[in-house]
């Protein structure tokens, strides 16, 4: 989850729990799907160490925002998928006005600049 | 000659001797690198390297293994958490329901005030531990502090065999006066090893809390 390009990495450590938490509320969803969805939302740019992701996933699972399922692929292929609780959807929103706040901030400032 | 299937085995040593040995993590894992293995053949790799590139994106397995750890780590803090909170409501419910108890019996008001004087030590040795933990030794390791938590029950459990078997037996303690010997006796040094407990378990805690 730390090596990544031009994102600093405690931004994107900072980050992981946020975007799980939003790609998760459109569905459920796996470790691999997810980190493809990130990357491709990014550009590229955000790109997490593969297995970095799983302990983010425990943890958020255990904290009782996620839950998981085992499952199966079209192709028959076992899969661990996860999905969003009530607590997990409350964090998510918190998480959205706080990253909002932080933008606003700085959009604002740099607004200042130009003037 | 490349075998993806022995690769894939050989890895999963490597993670297993590396300590990640809960096996949903390294399931999970498993499936990822199968995941992304293939996805590197369809643009163009072949399995050899495929398989190499793959390994380098799921990363280096002492990481891994270090951010699960901090999983199960918050996973004990919680039991600890729980654990604490049962024992400290059971001493501070315990000195309300027994000293009421000993507040109307017939008792001596002598014997009531050292009565009442057993629970309420009971209960302060058992808060003691709790808020007074920047007072207690850090242990780091978990194993020592069970070893002196362990060792102090078992004094006392030693101890309450003694009171119960050889002291109170050679006394023809009046009823008033056995229950203030039970109380100091029996009760209090089980405040005493709660506040142990929750001391060194606290101080260890808030110093790893700390030093992270």
């Amino acid at each position: 989850m730390y090596s990544v390009l031009m994102i600093r990495k405690e931004l994107v450590a900072a980050s992981a729990e946020p975007l799980v938490l939003s790609l998760l509320s459109k569905g459920e969803s796996y470790g691999y799907a997810i980190i493809q969805e990130v990357k491709a939302r990014s550009d590229g740019k955000l790109q997490w160490t593969d297995g970095m992701l799983y302990p983010v996933l425990h943890r958020m699972e255990h904290r009782g925002l996620i839950k998981s399922r085992w499952g199966e692929s079209e192709t028959g292929r076992k899969r661990k998928y996860y999905s969003l609780k009530k607590d997990g959807k409350t964090a998510m929103a918190r998480h959205h006005e706080q990253w909002s706040l932080v933008h606003a901030v700085l959009s604002g400032l740099r607004k200042e600049q130009y003037v | 000659m490349f075998d993806l299937e022995q690769s894939i085995a050989d890895w999963r040593r490597q993670m297993l001797a590396a300590g990640i040995k809960t096996p949903v993590p390294l399931e999970e894992l498993e499936i990822h690198l199968r995941e992304e293995v293939e996805r590197q053949m369809k643009s163009g790799l072949d399995e050899a390297e495929a398989f190499k590139a793959s390994v380098q994106k799921i990363g280096q397995a002492h990481m891994i293994r270090d951010e699960f750890k901090k999983v199960e780590t918050t996973k004990k803090d919680r039991k600890w958490e729980l654990a604490q909170i049962l024992l400290l409501a059971f001493s501070s419910l315990f000195p309300l329901v027994v000293g009421r108890q000993v507040f109307y019996s017939e008792m001596t008001p002598g014997q009531k005030i050292s009565g009442l004087a057993a629970v309420v030590t009971f209960s302060l040795l058992a808060w003691g531990g709790r808020l007074g933990c920047g007072m207690f030794p850090v242990i780091r390791a978990r194993r020592i502090r069970s070893a002196v938590t362990n060792s102090c029950c078992v004094l006392m459990m030693l101890w309450w065999i003694v009171l119960f078997n050889i002291i109170l037996p050679r006394h023809d303690f009046a009823a008033g006066q056995l229950l203030v010997t039970i109380l100091w006796g029996f009760i209090t040094p089980a405040g005493a090893v709660i506040g142990l407990a929750l001391g060194i378990g606290n101080a260890a805690r808030k110093k790893t809390a700390t030093s992270d």
